[in-house]
């Protein structure tokens, strides 16, 4: 994981469980990450098992380690959060973003003819994640996720022209209030 | 004839160029930036591309962006109005590059005569009588001081990229020379990336006259006679008008044919304006050569009954200029005002705000070329000129009193938006202007007038 999306969990963390963050990323060295990591990866094992409905994403965060939970939208229902999770409606729900072409150009799916593309609807991105390129003048102009969340939609095809501005992907954001609540764990 | 264009400009010229458009039966492609989706050229065009943010930067001065909305329109043209990139070579390059007209001069010329000593140079070759000044930049201060010295106080200093009134101050004396040239060329730095400039003599009570000119890749250069644009503030033109008054008989032809000797010696392609000043002794001197339509163009098409966007087009669409010099005659006389949002009473501050009342003159002879309408926000990101009145009549003095007539009835109305209209009248009615007998210092010399307390 980057830095920047580091970063950026941590400032979106930080109003709600501010508790829960570190100040700093604690120094460890090589062999004690090795553990800890071990015990995450075990104890996400265990926690995923337990759990009635397997979960659309699970992500497990260095530094201070936090784990995250992503559940698909029809079984938000079974969310460890208390909030029932509803799958956003454009225009309606405040959580819904849209990441916009940078400048005037093609947009593209895919990384170069023939790939998987850099994303698909469902997927999660993280902040600083590329899910796309617009072409300008033989520039090849990356778009980036600004923020963390789950691909909704894609709104424009591979190879079409877009404008400055033009919405490119409907993105749910990760909030607490919802479907995405993140859970942390300190070793 | 080309069949798509795009306009890379915004306002009221971009109106302009869309109107030349459809009566040539070409299909416009608008440009706009977030700030003009609301603008009047982008519901009045058949395509509209948004090409960026607010600034001007990342829009209207966006090549990539700008050649790109081309690209994928099919625009087989690109019209760039006046200012923004205009007179941009790089860009006038990047057309040719991709296939694109570019409706204007070739890259070449919009660079030699860009650079202004360059231009002076040429000029002095093909005969035409420049200022007394330098021919090259100069090279350090104390050049540039012996040059003031050997040409005589007052001097101005003059950016090496500049034009269009920007980037130059005047020094009425030596002990003002040193802060005049050192900010000139912080100025210059700013304004055009360039810190180069260069020092001519500055005329105390000239008159700013301009020649149009019109030509073709079939080796026809024709002018469309002179432009007085002696109404000016801080080096920006309020009032012009068409043809000058006062003129010495045969003058203004003379400096007709110097403009086309300008323009065939620079190899000039398109609608070009050659700008001289006028001394009171009747002598000229060529000041710079403006690669582009410009804003007081309505003046010259009103006297001479032709549509210089129109012959832009034929121009660059390789057609030959379907007149002859012989045709060119100035029949009467036409005035323009530009009715800026900029409150007079406050230096001229830009106004920009919502129009709660936008109403423009009307009747006989008056032509309003604007992209005001009521409820148009006037953006802070861009100029202040929201129309331009022209009006015309067999006479100076009866189009002054159609301007005026046409200045009282313009309403401009909103929340902090103030409107230069008001004081046009007062420079038309002025006994000065309408005398003629005015030259560029006028518009100062009413400001003072204004200030003395208990003037009217």
């Amino acid at each position: 994981m980057t830095q920047r999306s580091l970063n950026y969990l941590g400032r979106r963390n930080d109003g709600q469980t501010p508790s829960e963050l570190p100040a700093t990323i604690p120094v460890v060295c090589a062999e004690e990450l090795d553990k800890l990591l071990g015990r995450v990866r075990h104890h996400a094992a265990g926690f995923v098992t337990d759990l009635a409905h397997p979960p659309r994403a699970l992500r497990v965060r260095a530094g201070e380690v936090s784990l995250e939970v992503e559940w698909a939208p029809e079984q938000g229902s079974a969310s460890v959060s208390a909030e029932p999770a509803v799958l956003p409606v454009a225009g309606e729900d405040p959580d819904l973003h849209y990441l916009t072409s940078p400048a005037v150009g093609v947009f593209y799916r895919l990384p170069e003819p023939g790939a998987a593309p850099f994303i698909s609807e469902g997927d999660p991105v993280v902040a600083g994640q590329q899910v796309g390129i617009i072409e300008a003048m033989k520039l090849m102009i990356p778009i980036e996720a600004d923020q963390a969340g789950r691909i909704l939609q894609v709104l424009k095809n591979d190879g079409e022209p877009v404008e400055y501005g033009e919405r490119l992907f409907a993105l749910a954001v990760l909030s607490a209030a919802g479907r995405a609540q993140p859970c942390s764990a300190k070793c | 004839m080309f069949s798509k264009v795009l306009i890379a400009n915004r306002g009221e010229i971009a109106l302009r160029v869309a109107r030349a458009c459809r009566e040539l039966g070409i299909q416009v492609v608008a440009v706009y930036s977030t700030e003009d989706r609301d603008s009047a050229v982008v519901s009045y065009a058949d395509q509209a591309i948004q090409i960026g943010p607010a600034p001007a930067k990342r829009s209207y001065l966006n090549i990539p962006a700008i050649v790109e909305a081309a690209l994928h329109t099919g625009a087989e043209a690109i019209h760039p109005g006046y200012g923004f990139l205009s007179e941009d070579p790089d860009f006038a390059e990047v057309c040719r590059d991709h296939g694109i007209a570019f409706v204007g001069p070739p890259p070449e010329v919009i660079a030699q005569l860009g650079d202004k000593s360059a231009a002076r140079r040429l000029m002095t070759e093909a005969g035409l009588p420049i200022i007394p000044g330098s021919l090259t930049p100069t090279r350090s201060v104390e050049e540039a001081r012996q040059i003031a010295e050997d040409i005589g106080y007052p001097v101005v200093i003059k950016a090496n990229a500049g034009g269009g009134g920007r980037g130059m101050r005047m020094a009425h004396e030596a002990t003002a020379f040193l802060r005049a040239y050192q900010q000139t060329k912080t100025d210059a730095q700013a304004l055009f990336g360039d810190s180069l400039v260069y020092v001519e003599r500055y005329l105390t009570s000239a008159r700013h006259i301009e020649i149009q000119v019109l030509a073709d890749d079939f080796g026809t250069t024709i002018h469309l006679g002179e432009r007085d644009c002696s109404v000016q503030r801080r080096h920006q033109k309020l009032v012009e008008e068409s043809p000058a008054p006062r003129m010495p008989p045969g003058l203004a032809a003379r400096m007709g044919q110097a403009a086309v000797r300008g323009a065939q010696a620079a190899g000039y392609l398109g609608a070009g304006t050659f700008e001289f000043l006028l001394s009171s002794t009747g002598e000229f001197f060529f000041l710079e050569a403006n690669c582009r339509i410009q804003v007081e163009h309505p003046v010259t098409e009103m006297v001479t009954g032709v549509d210089l966007v129109q012959e832009q087009f034929r121009i660059a669409a390789g057609e030959p200029i379907t007149l002859c010099q012989d045709d060119i005659g100035l029949r009467g006389s036409a005035i323009e005002c530009r009715i800026n949002a900029e409150n007079p009473d406050r230096d001229f501050v830009p106004t920009p705000g919502t129009l709660a009342e936008f109403t423009a003159p009307g009747g006989p002879f008056v032509r309003v070329d604007t992209h005001g309408f009521p409820g148009y926000r006037i953006p802070a990101s861009y100029d202040s000129l929201l129309a331009k009145l022209i009006v015309w009549a067999p006479t100076r003095e009866q189009a002054l009193n159609r301007m005026d007539r046409a200045l009282a009835e313009f309403r401009v109305r909103g929340p902090g938006v103030h409107s230069t209209h008001s004081f046009l009248r007062e420079v038309i009615r002025n006994p000065v202007f309408r005398s003629g007998d005015h030259n560029t210092t006028i518009v100062e010399q009413l400001l003072r007038l204004d200030n003395v307390p208990g003037a009217a």
